[in-house]
């Protein structure tokens, strides 16, 4: 088995505001791993940077300086067609608002990662169904995203995009638009997911209790890593409760 | 406070307002435009043989009036769309309906207003424009013509401003009666299709059972009257509309279901993005493909009486121009003709009583007339003249002949021997000539012709003999009718344009975040390219043929009026074609520059 980490994150910065105008830093010099199997979390408060960073690791915006690699593979070198590509291979993204197209069903929204890299019909078929399975979706597969609930809405988003068994899988304040219940059987499937099924996941989030699921805590402050919880072996109580602490120190 | 919400949201969305607003302009321009015509009665009875064209035009007025109003209908609920949102916060933050109402009101008449006005400014522009254009292009005299004409200004006001006026109390009753959320969230109903296999087949029959009735009341017009037009027009439209909504609807199920097919690429996407609201793009596809047809039909039958003229022309003669002894100045003028693809020049002499042709001269190079043949019901043949059948037949159709005998007027022509035609006196030169293109030379032509006619008092026994007198006769009667066609063609086709870019754009904004959703997933921005090449591509496809369709059944109304009316059809579809296919890639980009996002991490 690779053990080299999923994503690694050296000395990256992001500033705002072209030559000449004002500079607005966003990301001071950010470094970490993410390693195989790994469940990381990252905190922060609103304007903290966590967004700008999630955005650089998933490709979807570009460093001012330093380097992102995901398994090895240095993204901010990648352009065109082999960006999008890796994109649609090498990365899972869930988002706060689901992002799926309304005018699909479950099935198709699931299937698109695979039919824009022209896998055949049969193939589509089976491994919609297969991960439709692990995420317990079977019966919604057929209906259309206003048709279901926020928590199936998460699922089917969760669903697409695992389809192609991504490296990583990144989550953008996932449980953000969910209730309590759903929020809660979301982050036990991405728990099972990461313990049972081997998904790397980062997760971004200013929750405590979605942050609890990790097994690593990152918290950023003013574009930089300020302090970092290990889970460890302490039960999920405990581990909420020094997140709760963590961050009322950490926010003064 | 209320005026500055109204145009506060005017100043936000300014982009979204300007597809509108030009839409709009458009629109009445073309109003005027046409209104300066058709109201401008005097113009319409000189330049138009026919002495129904007055109704005709009365009539292509309501037909522009019905679209104008459909139009205005859709683009007013695609102000609705954009607004909704906004008034629906408005709403949630307190305001009553009745103050909404009058934001409304205030809003859409604002609007109405300013675009008529800009509009009827550029319709003068464009009235003069285009119509100096095509009188220069079709020598026609268009007497009466004017491009500020005061009927036309007062009938686009009050049209408009009474269609704005309509429409702002409905977008009221409409807004009013909707739930808040449905407001707030409307773009998010997916549209389930849900189509009984029996209404389906019941849309096919009936669509193609109105289209019949239309199409068979267009090809039996001469005997079914002047409702046919009417009748043909009401069941056209229904027609289309029912074949649109039946077959538009399984071609799509019938694509989907065809998994190796739609589960390629962007396919399954495409597809239901055609779906997806699925009864707008049915009802706007009728009123594309009825506008295509009439903007085809305008511009076929314009161009079919431009053909009409040299063919009608062409009955009497067939040289394009013959010259007597010309004078220095009348030779230089000959120089000037273009393309000219047979010229002769034979000596004629004359006594008392005859004018003479020798037979060498004859032979060598035979003359030819067009002479109209009792025996054959009156159809026209051309003869071939040598010295055998001269005499026999320029005593029996001597009408045709006055075209050879120059400044004879009164006398007869006769082929005779050499020897006898070497001894008479008074000889003249008889030139013919035939060119590639009448119209090209008509400046050239009219002038040899004027000059003739100064240098020779007693030239041509009969105004027709040439070719020249026949043609401008025609011309200043047809032209009317070209100028019509043209106009109403060109009006048509910037109508259909607008329409069917206003549809496609204002769905647009809604498809904004989808097409951001599939580049954040990894579709390759190539790939949502091609999907909206095709997407949009059915969009244009489906209306302009089901247009050229109708087009080529409608020519049946012109039986009666024109000579051949399926004749040269390449160049009127060419160019619609080209003008088309230039809209489609024109809409193509807009369509890919709204939706294709460059920075993918930009909230949407």
């Amino acid at each position: 088995m690779n053990r080299q980490p999923v994503v690694t994150v050296e000395n990256v910065t992001k500033t705002y505001g072209k030559r000449g105008e004002k500079q607005t830093p966003a990301l001071k010099g950010v470094s970490f791993q993410v390693e195989p199997g790994e469940f990381v979390g990252i905190m922060g408060a609103s304007g903290s940077g966590k967004t700008t960073l999630l955005n650089i690791l998933s490709t979807l915006d570009r460093p001012t300086a330093g380097a992102v690699r995901i398994k090895g593979e240095d993204v901010t070198k990648l352009k065109g067609n082999a960006l999008s590509d890796f994109r649609a291979k090498k990365i899972g993204f869930i988002f706060q608002d689901f992002n799926l197209l309304e005018n699909l069903t479950g099935r198709e929204n699931i299937a698109l990662p695979l039919a824009l890299q022209n896998v055949s019909a049969k193939k589509q078929q089976a491994a919609v169904d297969q991960i439709a399975a692990t995420l317990g979706i079977n019966a919604v597969l057929d209906h259309y995203p206003t048709e279901l609930s926020g928590g199936q809405k998460q699922r089917v988003a969760a669903a697409r995009a695992l389809v192609q068994q991504p490296d990583i899988l990144f989550g953008d304040e996932p449980t953000g638009a969910l209730d309590s219940k759903a929020a809660r059987e979301l982050l036990d499937t991405m728990d099972d997911l990461n313990k049972n099924h081997g998904v790397s996941i980062l997760l971004v989030t200013h929750d405590p209790f979605s942050a609890s699921y990790a097994s690593r805590i990152l918290f950023i402050k003013d574009g930089q890593i300020g302090s970092e919880l290990v889970h460890g072996d302490k039960s999920q109580e405990a581990f909420y409760q020094e997140i709760l602490e963590t961050l009322g120190t950490f926010q003064k | 406070m209320l005026s500055k919400l109204a145009l506060g949201g005017l100043k936000n969305r300014f982009r979204d307002y300007a597809v509108l607003f030009s839409g709009l302009v458009i629109a009445s321009a073309v109003f005027y435009m046409f209104m300066a015509l058709a109201t401008n009665t005097s113009f319409l009875k000189q330049n138009s043989p026919i002495s129904y064209t007055p109704f005709i035009f009365g009539f292509g007025a309501v037909l522009l009036a019905i679209i104008t109003f459909v139009y205005i209908v859709y683009a007013n609920s695609f102000l609705l769309s954009m607004r909704q949102r906004d008034y629906a916060m408005f709403m949630m933050l307190g305001a009553k309906g009745r103050k909404i109402g009058q934001l409304i009101f205030l809003e859409t008449v604002a609007i109405g207003l300013f675009a008529t006005f800009a509009g009827v400014l550029i319709g003068l522009v464009g009235t003069d424009f285009i119509g100096k254009w095509l009188i220069h292009a079709l020598h026609a005299k268009a007497t009466g013509f004017s491009a500020f004409w005061m009927p036309a200004i007062l009938w686009t006001f009050g049209f408009f401003v009474v269609l704005f006026i309509l429409s702002a109390i409905y977008n009221t009753a409409k807004l009013l009666k909707m739930p808040m959320m449905r407001l707030l969230r409307q773009a998010q109903t997916p549209n389930r299709v849900k189509q009984k296999k029996g209404i389906f087949a019941l849309q096919v029959v009936l669509g193609l059972i109105l289209l019949a009735v239309g199409y068979y009341c267009m090809a039996n017009a001469l005997h079914i009257g002047l409702k046919a037009i009417p009748t043909a027009l009401v069941t056209i439209v229904m027609g289309t509309y029912f074949l649109f909504n039946a077959v538009f609807v399984g071609l799509i199920a019938l694509l989907k279901r065809d998994r190796s097919f739609a589960s390629k690429q962007l396919h399954t996407f495409t597809l239901s993005q055609l779906s997806f609201r699925i009864r707008d793009y049915t009802r706007i596809l009728s009123v594309v493909s009825i506008l295509v047809a009439l903007a085809l039909g305008a511009i076929t039958v314009g161009l079919g009486f431009t053909h009409d003229i040299p063919v009608l022309a062409s009955q009497y003669t067939v040289y394009d121009l013959t010259v007597a002894s010309p004078n220095a100045q009348t030779q230089a003028e000959m120089k000037k003709l273009q393309g000219v693809t047979e010229k002769q020049q034979y000596t004629i002499k004359s006594d008392d009583k005859m004018v003479y042709i020798s037979q060498r001269a004859l032979d060598a190079h035979p003359l030819k007339v067009q002479i109209r043949d009792q025996s054959m019901k009156g159809k026209l043949r051309t003869v071939t003249l040598t010295s055998r059948n001269f005499n026999q037949i320029a005593s029996k159709y001597y009408g045709a002949f006055g075209i050879f005998i120059g400044n004879n007027r009164g006398k007869q022509i006769r082929v005779t021997d050499n020897a006898t035609f070497a001894k008479l006196g008074n000889a003249e030169t008889l030139t013919t000539f035939r060119v590639k293109n009448f119209n090209q030379n008509y400046d050239t032509i009219e002038k040899i012709v004027t000059l003739q006619q100064k240098q020779y008092p007693k030239l041509w026994g009969n105004d027709t003999d040439q070719k020249f007198v026949s043609y401008s006769i025609l011309n200043g009667m047809y032209s009317g009718l070209t100028f019509m066609g043209f106009f109403l063609g060109l009006s048509f086709l910037a109508m259909l344009a607008s329409t069917l870019m206003f549809k496609i754009l204002s769905g647009a904004n809604y498809d904004k975040r989808r097409y951001l959703m599939l580049q954040k997933i990894g579709a390759r921005p190539q790939v949502l390219r091609r999907s909206i090449r095709q997407e949009i591509g059915v969009l244009f496809l489906l209306p302009g043929v089901v247009g050229m369709i109708h087009v080529l059944f409608g020519l049946q109304l012109f039986k009666m009026i024109l000579q051949a009316p399926y004749d040269n059809l390449i160049v009127p579809f060419g160019v619609f074609i080209a003008l088309y296919g230039l809209y489609y890639l024109m809409t193509t980009w807009m369509y890919q520059n709204i939706v294709i996002n460059k920075d993918l991490a930009a909230k949407s």
